[in-house]
């Protein structure tokens, strides 16, 4: 569909919020799913870019949708570029959102970096749906240092407590996010919790230590090269394992982005 | 002038579509994922997924990379088999009035004996493209399409399998294209589709490793538009069966060159992932032109290129 920039701001160094305009009917994003944009008639770069959701308003003459960005190549780069008023085509919403959980009394979220988008969005959801009822919303937030905690005062808006890890200690605990979720997962009551997370591979592979051998429920969102964003390329393919330990494939953007982190072969 | 709608059929050796624009194998799925974005009715033609006679997982990722002005590819045929595809995939795509094009390859003859028997029991076949840019395991590994005489073979032995109208791909990745379009015609081609992907790699400069599990891939979109037009220019100067033009149309502007160049008809592959309402945009765009050029069909296009360049624009 053909949206219109609305902002496109630098919040840190190489860290940007970009928000649009779209027709009133694009459908309702789910938390977990994801946009492909691009810009119409460009040849290069080809194809358009994944990202998670990680605002979506409706109002009178149409719908916002609003991403969270790291510039990391060329793409992202001409994205940084783009001004109020520039054309963007956005795709979707695509791809298998998180299984919520209305009843659940404690929700642990888990970001690294980048991957704070689309658990904010999920978070908000979280938020809204428990209403007068009592929930625990919880955040383990890492990055590589202050500077780069985008977005952490709409995390804090949200989640009654907010766990901050820098890997140079600038803010919060030093080391790697999953350092302080390890001395408190023993805490958590698997009945009543779910634990959602997004962040690099490595924090998946922790992470996947730490969960293993207990019955705590664990949902990834995880972030593959990307060709169509709709199923039809099969170049997005992630592997799985299943119980028997056989590997098999699934297409991220479709039975994906969000899998249950024991599902994944991360070897 | 009255607004008529120029005449956009055309026959693609035994098998009459109703516009030029088919989609291209590997780029469409088997239709489901498209069917909320494009009129499928509208389509020349659907080429789906290639087909093998047993499944294949495919490649280890990842799988894709882009290049400039294109993407490199290395899904390694993944699909359902044979049996699954008549079975399970086939339905959907026989609800809609377009043919569907069964794209098949195969690792010895004997397969691809066997699965164009399978196909041409098959409802809802319309016809076969035989992928020919696979490797022969009998004879050490060397791509079908990369010699004349297995091309020729592969291309024998299908026809003898089928009523069905059989299209042959070529691979691009050859020293002289013409020759194995001769020897595919010879073979009792009833039209030839051309390019399949140019082989090609991408580095990771800081790890110092392949981008793509598979290391070599292939590579599609706009980059290699002007090889693609080159030989189809080149092969439909050569061989008298129908010529299929595929490589980097990402317009109408595009498939109209290859148009001109002699192909009766085009194959719109790595724009769908990008804009997947590429194939209806470009069939527009077509009729769009031959309005503009005054052009009541659009065979009075194909095979117009003017190499001397003497023709004043219109």
């Amino acid at each position: 569909m053909n949206g219109t920039v609305v902002k496109n701001n630098e919040i840190c160094a190489g860290h940007f919020f970009l928000s649009i305009k779209l027709p009133a009917s694009f459908k309702t994003p789910m938390p977990g799913q994801f946009v492909m944009t691009r810009e119409r008639g460009r040849i290069d770069p080809l194809l358009g870019r994944p990202f998670s959701v990680y605002h979506f308003e409706r109002s009178e003459d149409g719908a916002t949708v609003a991403i969270l960005y790291k510039v990391v190549g060329k793409g992202t780069l001409l994205l940084s570029r783009l001004g109020e008023g520039d054309f963007l085509e956005v795709m979707g919403p695509y791809g298998r959102a998180f299984d919520i959980y209305p009843e659940v009394g404690r929700i642990v979220f888990i970001c690294g970096g980048i991957g704070v988008a689309p658990i904010t969005y999920l978070a908000s959801h979280c938020r809204g749906q428990s209403g007068t009822r009592n929930v625990d919303l919880t955040c383990y937030y890492g990055a590589s240092k202050a500077e780069n905690l985008v977005g952490i005062e709409k995390i804090k808006e949200i989640c009654s407590d907010v766990f901050v890890s820098t890997d140079d200690g600038s803010a919060g605990y030093e080391g790697p996010v999953t350092k302080k979720f390890a001395e408190d997962v023993s805490s958590y009551e698997p009945g009543t919790t779910k634990i959602y997370a997004c962040g690099p591979r490595p924090m998946f592979e922790q992470l996947s230590d730490l969960v293993a051998g207990t019955p705590l429920s664990c949902q990834i969102l995880i972030e593959e090269r990307m060709a169509c964003g709709l199923g039809a390329c099969l170049g997005c393919t992630v592997l799985l394992r299943d119980n028997e330990g056989q590997v098999t494939h699934a297409r991220a953007c479709m039975e994906g982005p969000v899998f249950n982190i024991r599902d994944i072969h991360l070897g | 002038m009255k607004d008529v709608r120029p005449e956009m059929q055309v026959d693609i050796g035994g098998l009459i579509i109703k516009n030029p624009v088919m989609t291209a194998s590997g780029t469409f799925g088997y239709g489901e994922e498209y069917a909320p974005y494009v009129d499928i009715e509208r389509l020349g033609a659907i080429i789906a997924k290639g087909i093998s006679l047993g499944p294949r997982a495919g490649n280890k990722p990842p799988r894709i990379m882009e290049t400039p002005c294109g993407m490199l590819n290395a899904i390694g045929l993944e699909n359902p088999g044979v049996n699954a595809f008549i079975k399970e995939k086939l339905p959907f795509l026989s609800q809609f009035d377009v043919p569907v094009i069964a794209n098949v390859f195969a690792e010895t003859i004997d397969d691809f004996k066997k699965v164009t028997e399978l196909l041409s029991k098959a409802r809802g076949v319309a016809g076969l493209e035989i992928n020919i840019s696979c490797p022969n395991v009998k004879k050490g590994g060397i791509i079908f399409g990369s010699d004349p005489d297995m091309a020729h073979t592969v291309t024998k032995e299908v026809k003898c399998q089928t009523d069905l109208p059989v299209i042959i791909k070529l691979t691009p990745n050859v020293t002289d294209i013409c020759l194995i379009a001769k020897s595919v015609e010879e073979g009792g081609a009833d039209a030839i589709s051309l390019i399949n992907t140019l082989t090609g790699i991408s580095v990771d400069i800081e790890r110092r490793i392949p981008h793509l599990a598979n290391v070599t891939g292939g590579l599609s979109g706009p980059a290699i538009k002007p090889v693609a037009l080159r030989m189809v220019w080149q092969v439909a100067k050569r061989v008298k069966v129908p010529v299929i033009g595929i490589g980097g149309i990402v317009s109408a502007s595009d498939a109209i060159e290859f148009l001109i160049v002699g192909a009766r008809a085009i194959q719109v592959g790595t724009a769908s992932f990008f804009n997947p309402s590429a194939t209806v945009d470009i069939i527009d765009g077509i009729e769009g032109y031959l309005k503009r050029h005054k052009m009541a069909d659009v065979n009075d296009l194909i095979g117009t290129f003017d190499e001397e360049g003497k023709r004043c624009s219109d």
